[in-house]
């Protein structure tokens, strides 16, 4: 008895929750719902007829001894599958990406971290180039010395411009910028403003000030993340000058003046 | 004498340089790479094993001595019993706490030993000095008061509540303290004017780096969640101790006991996601980009999960409820007003615009909260709305609305495991994209939080209108508890792994860089598969305590002997 009364209850109960899931399908389609949404409102109806299942389902008979011991196990079993699996099923970040993402970052401080080695190394190359300076002043003293043009470093300047620029869109990337920021159509969820046409609105000396001190710059329209603070104050730690002269570079190139970025305000 | 003094010098002076240069020849020690789990996760093991027996220790005393304070003032055997047998397997577990608290400082000093050199320096008087004594001291009060429970009956039970309540502050000002480095490495102290961080570090003090951004918030998330943790795991007490009574006697004692168990947790849980918010406000608050790391980037998904973990938690503690209304004799006749029905059906979409129009802590928006509670109950005085509904009728509502909170709640901005991989076809359509704002978030966890009230509300009145029948309670309700227990340490778990995450590559977030090559954010998958296995440990230990010290089914005796029934409303 109990058993037809538990099997009408989820036949009742599953046509209920497929026929609302189909509802709810249809109507996200119309509205322009992608198919993950899709199927993830359908799977809401059928936790609801469930739900509904277990609200009316028969009482269920004791379990004594082996039989509770065993039914525990599996219930154990049950649940760490149901958690493990709805864990994978869900979008996996892979962390190939953020592995080289890390080791740049990271590759400076941890060639500086190398302590007494780095600084010996430095020094020692110091005082080498000083030397070196010094026995060149006294051959140019003596009229021996010969003026080299560091031709190589004139032409390349052009090449070496666009690497920085290069890096800065690195840099871009790895301090995440995109998070905050929209650019080039990508990113950014209104918690910082779009910087497409940012080139043409500030000097580079004053995109280093507003990276190094956030509060001394502030978007036209970010009144309320300004004053909350919501640029972090924490990349004249976090990035070497190198990195920001880079990421300056980047940012000084971005003129498209058909995007409407918000004008800079001064400030500090 | 003075030859004798200098020779003694120059021979402790050769000694010591001798000493040295051997010390200098060692070579240094090979780094330690633990097999299969690599460093980070053997770390990560040991510290959330240590982290959920502390949780328990620092839980369980917490719901004992309330439990023991209630039987005292209500004169009532059956509360008395539940605390001390509650105490008996926080005592057999508190040796768990200190052997895996060693093994993790030997774990950490093996895998990480600049760091931990570095950690412990910067905070030796907490690690040297006040946690050892803090915590000899809490192993002799909670040995005292384990086993001066039968001894100090009667006219000296309110020194022994004394003794359990002085437990229970030695032990928060243990968390305390404790918490100090472990938020530490999430906010370090912000660096004043003119100083880098490196440098401010380097000269500030122990109460500067104790009392950081997310310190308090931190202390206050673990001590809800402590209660939570005592309360879910009395009622996996009374769940297996349910299932292995012989006797209508102890199967009546223990169906209250889960009761009693579920009351504590969930009364607790409602905190919880407020105190949860507190925290990854206070995050956010520190550094603006921790938030779009947790919410929109890398771990987004991990919060997917813990929507989905929190809405089953709710759904199922009110499965509990409802499970324990139905054994109840007379519960059809409790009826509540139709206007309150109206309310619960409106209060997502309600509270959702009120907070998006004006977002708390805004007067306005608490206008709309207090309309909402308080408004069904005046009108239902008025005429012509004096309708009501059944009890079950109202239930079931209030599921619906569970069901549909759980879905704003678990609906994420995009399916995509970093912003970078957004795209129209993964993400919201813009005309719905507030149902994935904090506005709806809010709105949901007000519902969940809302329902498992009124679901009490109607309790209460059942079983003042009607008689309750201790150990009757359909079996199910036994699996629901301990489905309720392992939901909440697994969801506790996971919420431990996203905060030790928001450090991203960083030992010290900002400061102290983690150069090893597992400084990654592993895959939700991955942490899932090591949650569930630490989890399932922690569960086969505490099941072990409670088979060795309770004994379920041995048909021990209770303490004093329980009637069944009970009369509702009984003491």
């Amino acid at each position: 008895m109990a058993e037809q009364s538990l099997t009408r209850n989820i036949m009742k109960k599953g046509v209920i929750g497929v026929v609302v899931g189909i509802i709810l399908v249809v109507a996200a389609r119309a509205t322009h719902f992608p198919e993950v949404f899709q199927f993830m409102f359908f799977l809401y109806a059928m936790l609801g007829a469930l739900v509904f299942i277990l609200l009316d389902a028969p009482t269920m008979p004791r379990l004594e001894g082996a039989k509770a011991v065993i039914g525990l196990i599996i219930f154990y079993a049950v649940l760490s599958g149901a958690y493990i699996g709805g864990a994978s099923i869900l979008p996996q970040y892979d962390p190939e990406d953020e592995k080289g993402k890390i080791d740049k970052v990271l590759k400076m401080r941890k060639a500086m971290s190398e302590q007494g080695k780095a600084e010996e190394l430095i020094a020692r190359a110091k005082e080498l180039n000083d030397r070196a300076a010094s026995i060149e002043k006294q051959l140019q003293s003596l009229g021996g010395g010969a003026v080299v043009v560091d031709d190589a470093a004139g032409s390349s300047s052009g090449a070496a411009s666009g690497d920085l620029v290069a890096l800065g869109k690195e840099q871009w990337e790895l301090q995440e910028c995109y998070n905050c920021h929209k650019l080039f159509g990508q990113g950014g969820k209104k918690r910082g403003p779009i910087l497409d046409n940012i080139g043409n609105l500030m000097k580079p000396e004053e995109l280093r000030e507003k990276i190094l001190d956030p509060k001394s710059w502030k978007a036209e329209g970010f009144d309320k993340q300004y004053e909350k603070g919501k640029m972090p104050d924490k990349y004249k730690d976090l990035m070497f000058k190198a990195e920001v002269d880079a990421l300056v570079a980047f940012l000084a190139t971005l003129k498209d003046a058909s995007v409407n970025t918000p004008k800079p305000i001064k400030m500090k | 004498m003075k030859t004798l003094t200098r020779s003694l010098f120059i021979f402790l002076g050769l000694v010591i340089g001798g000493g040295a240069i051997a010390y200098a020849q060692v070579p240094p020690a090979p780094l330690v790479e633990f097999p299969y789990t690599g460093n980070r996760t053997a770390v990560w093991i040991v510290a959330q094993l240590h982290i959920l027996f502390a949780a328990f220790i620092l839980g369980a005393p917490i719901f004992a001595v309330v439990s023991e304070w209630l039987g005292y003032k209500n004169q009532d055997p059956k509360y008395d019993r539940l605390a001390k047998e509650v105490t008996k397997v926080t005592v057999i577990l508190y040796s768990m706490t200190a052997l895996t608290g060693g093994l993790f400082i030997f774990v950490l000093l093996a895998a990480y030993p600049d760091f931990t050199t570095w950690l412990i320096s910067h905070f030796f008087v907490i690690f040297a000095i006040v946690y050892p004594l803090l915590f000899i001291l809490e192993t002799f009060i909670l040995y005292t008061y384990f086993y001066s429970w039968d001894s100090m009956k009667g006219p000296q039970k309110a020194r022994h509540i004394a003794l359990g309540v002085l437990l229970n502050i030695v032990g928060t000002v243990t968390l305390f303290a404790i918490d100090g480095p472990t938020s530490f490495m999430n906010t370090p102290a912000k660096a004043v004017e003119g100083l880098s961080l490196v440098e401010y570090i380097q000269t500030a003090g122990l109460w500067d780096k104790m009392a950081n951004f997310s310190w308090m918030p931190l202390n206050l998330h673990r001590m809800v969640g402590n209660v939570t943790f005592g309360g879910f795991i009395a009622g996996l007490i009374a769940a297996y101790m349910y299932m292995g009574a012989k006797t209508d006697e102890d199967r009546s004692y223990y169906d209250w006991m889960g009761f009693v168990g579920n009351m504590i947790g969930v009364g607790a849980l409602l905190f919880l996601p407020f105190m949860g918010y507190l925290l990854a406000y206070e995050l956010c608050d520190y550094d603006a980009s921790i938030c779009p790391y947790m919410m929109a980037d890398q771990l987004s998904m991990f919060f997917e999960m813990q929507g989905a973990m929190v809405g089953l938690i709710f759904l199922a503690s009110n499965y509990y409820i409802w499970l324990s209304m139905k054994r109840i004799q007379g519960v059809e006749k409790v009826r509540m007003s139709g206007m309150v029905m109206i309310a619960v059906l409106l209060i997502p979409a309600v509270m959702g615009v009120a907070w998006k129009m004006f977002p708390p802590p805004e007067w306005q928006s608490l206008l709309f909260l207090a309309a909402l509670v308080f408004l069904p109950p005046i009108l239902s005085r008025l005429p012509g709305l004096r309708f009501t509904v059944s009890a079950f009728t109202m239930i079931k509502v209030g599921f619906l609305m569970i069901v549909v909170a759980d879905a704003i709640w678990m609906t994420p901005h995009g399916f995509v495991a970093t912003q970078a991989m957004a795209t129209e076809h993964n993400e919201l359509p813009s005309w719905a994209s507030e149902l994935a704002l904090m506005p709806a978030k809010n709105a949901a966890a007000f519902t969940l939080v809302f329902l498992t009230i009124v679901n009490y509300i109607l309790y209460n009145r059942a079983i003042r209108q009607g008689t309750i029948i201790w150990g009757k309670i359909d079996f199910a309700s036994q699996f629901v508890l301990i489905f309720l227990a392992f939901s909440a340490i697994w969801t506790m778990g996971l919420m431990g792994t996203v905060r030790s995450l928001t450090r991203k590559y960083f030992h010290v977030y900002n400061l102290v860089p983690d150069f090893t090559p597992e400084a990654f954010t592993p895959t939700l998958s991955y942490s899932a598969w090591w949650i569930t296995g630490v989890t399932i440990v922690f569960f086969a230990v505490v099941s072990f305590s409670i088979m060795v010290t309770l004994r379920p089914g041995s048909g021990q005796k209770a303490d004093a002997p329980q009637g069944i029934p009970v009369p509702a409303g009984g003491k």
